[in-house]
């Protein structure tokens, strides 16, 4: 396209005038790409619109200079694009420290692993001029499950009564969705309750982010089954019970807590929900008990989590 | 065929491990009845975490020379301890994409070993949920043999 077309045509998606465009096919240098930018990849052509933020806790704003907001040349289509960024840290969990990647690569392959599937993010990855997988996600319409959970003011009794079963019954559906990923030798990575999305339109969860991935070859999917249990514990106690908050709170609980009812990797959320709260399910309760510090086993799998909160869900509300 | 005195001993870089093998020189020193294999597991390291294909394989190497350090090291006392070198042996195998527990009990199974040694370190409960621990992994995938686990 020349390159007059090219301008009237992202300024045509993009919906006002750029003061210049400019084609890029190598996307190393990821921190100068920028609004106006156009970034041609095998042949299909992006409009760079923005810069995408943290949405980690405690990180809200930060700027991800790797991973930019653009537009679909072709029909106008709202994506998000992965640069290649490469990364280690120390990933703290509770009072461990593990190493952490950010690979591309693993997410390139999980992409076209869950194409179609919709409990997923779905994207494309292309190869651009210097060889880098830039991955090209659909942007997802909604925002992080949480979000929507904690704009919604219900005490926990009606909570259980009216939200509880529906939101398990999703959740389900995200374990389905880690079996499968486990089942063909990848992991998530980084499991948390923003790392899930529900899609403004159905309301469906979807997972996002497959970029994390650690040397944990002993037992693979270990972080995968914590970040779950901690979701499970989020949904269940509508927020993880924190001891500080119910010391403040609810002081007349504590005296029944003991060591054993808290999370085994983060000695502070208190697990056991069912001294806080008396009316749920033994059989729920007992699933969240296997990720606590008095739990004489854990689950290896996430379909032995799947195989428990099943039946627990039929005793919801 | 099994047979208890073939015993397949797990070594890695860790200290435990080498306990497990001293342990192993104690009860076993002077004695030329059984015939043990040190067994060291490669780990590749993961090309989703290395990029540069250099510097992934100097990785490997480091990994690779520090076992047979190691296998080295476990060879020396086993002798050391009056085994008979002809009953002594070592080798190096690789994950193959398994556990390192799953790759020495595979081992175990090939070989007809009766016993396997391994050692553990201290992990916590946390540490074992969260990383795993071949120890665990050798335990529960044992059949039809003994495992000593030397803490």
């Amino acid at each position: 396209m020349p390159e007059d077309g090219l301008k009237r045509r992202a300024e045509e998606v993009l919906g006002r005038a750029l003061d210049r465009v400019r084609v890029v096919t190598d996307t190393t240098q990821f921190m100068e790409l920028s609004r106006g930018d156009v970034l041609d990849l095998q042949g299909k052509r992006y409009l760079i619109t923005g810069v995408a933020y943290e949405g980690r806790f405690g990180l809200d704003e930060e700027p991800k200079h790797w991973v930019k907001r653009a537009l679909d040349l072709a029909d106008g289509g709202q994506k998000l694009i992965k640069l290649v960024f490469y990364e280690q840290f120390d990933l703290p969990i509770g009072q461990f420290k593990v190493r952490c990647y950010r690979s591309p690569r693993k997410e390139a392959r999980i992409l076209e692993l869950v194409r179609g599937r919709p409990e997923f993010m779905q994207g494309v990855t292309f190869i651009d001029a210097a060889g880098n997988e830039v991955r090209v996600l659909d942007r997802i319409p909604g925002q992080s499950m949480d979000r929507v959970l904690d704009a919604q003011r219900l005490d926990h009794p009606t909570y259980y009564q009216t939200r509880l079963k529906g939101l398990l019954t999703k959740f389900m559906g995200c374990l389905e969705a880690i079996a499968f990923l486990h089942a063909h030798g990848e992991r998530h990575g980084d499991i948390r309750r923003d790392h899930i999305f529900e899609h403004n339109g159905h309301g469906g969860w979807i997972w996002i982010d497959f970029d994390y991935n650690f040397e944990l070859a002993e037992s693979p999917f270990g972080l995968d089954l914590f970040g779950l249990g901690n979701v499970l514990c989020y949904l269940v106690g509508r927020g993880i019970p924190i001891l500080q908050d119910i010391k403040r709170e609810r002081p007349e609980v504590l005296g029944r807590l003991d060591s054993g009812d808290l999370s085994l990797v983060i000695p502070n959320r208190v697990f056991n929900l069912r001294k806080l709260y008396p009316y749920l399910p033994e059989e729920l309760n007992r699933v969240l008990m296997h990720f606590s510090a008095s739990a004489p086993i854990f689950y290896e799998r996430v379909g032995e989590m799947i195989d428990d909160l099943g039946p627990a869900l039929e005793l919801l509300p | 065929m099994i047979l208890w005195n073939r015993i397949l001993v797990g070594v890695d870089e860790g200290e435990a491990s080498l306990g497990a093998v001293r342990y192993l020189a104690a009860v076993l020193g002077g004695s030329n009845t059984s015939k043990v294999r040190l067994l060291a597991v490669y780990q590749p390291p993961d090309p989703d975490l290395e990029p540069d294909p250099t510097a992934l394989a100097a990785q490997a190497a480091e990994r690779r020379l520090a076992l047979e350090a190691r296998l080295a090291e476990a060879y020396h006392i086993l002798v050391e301890a009056r085994l008979a070198q002809e009953n002594v042996s070592t080798e190096l195998v690789e994950t193959q994409g398994r556990s390192i527990g799953a790759t020495i009990m595979a081992e175990q199974a090939a070989g007809g070993y009766g016993t396997v040694v391994v050692g553990r370190r201290g992990m916590t409960k946390a540490e074992e949920f969260l990383f795993g621990s071949v120890s665990s992994n050798v335990v529960h995938q044992a059949t039809d043999c003994c495992v000593w686990v030397v803490a």
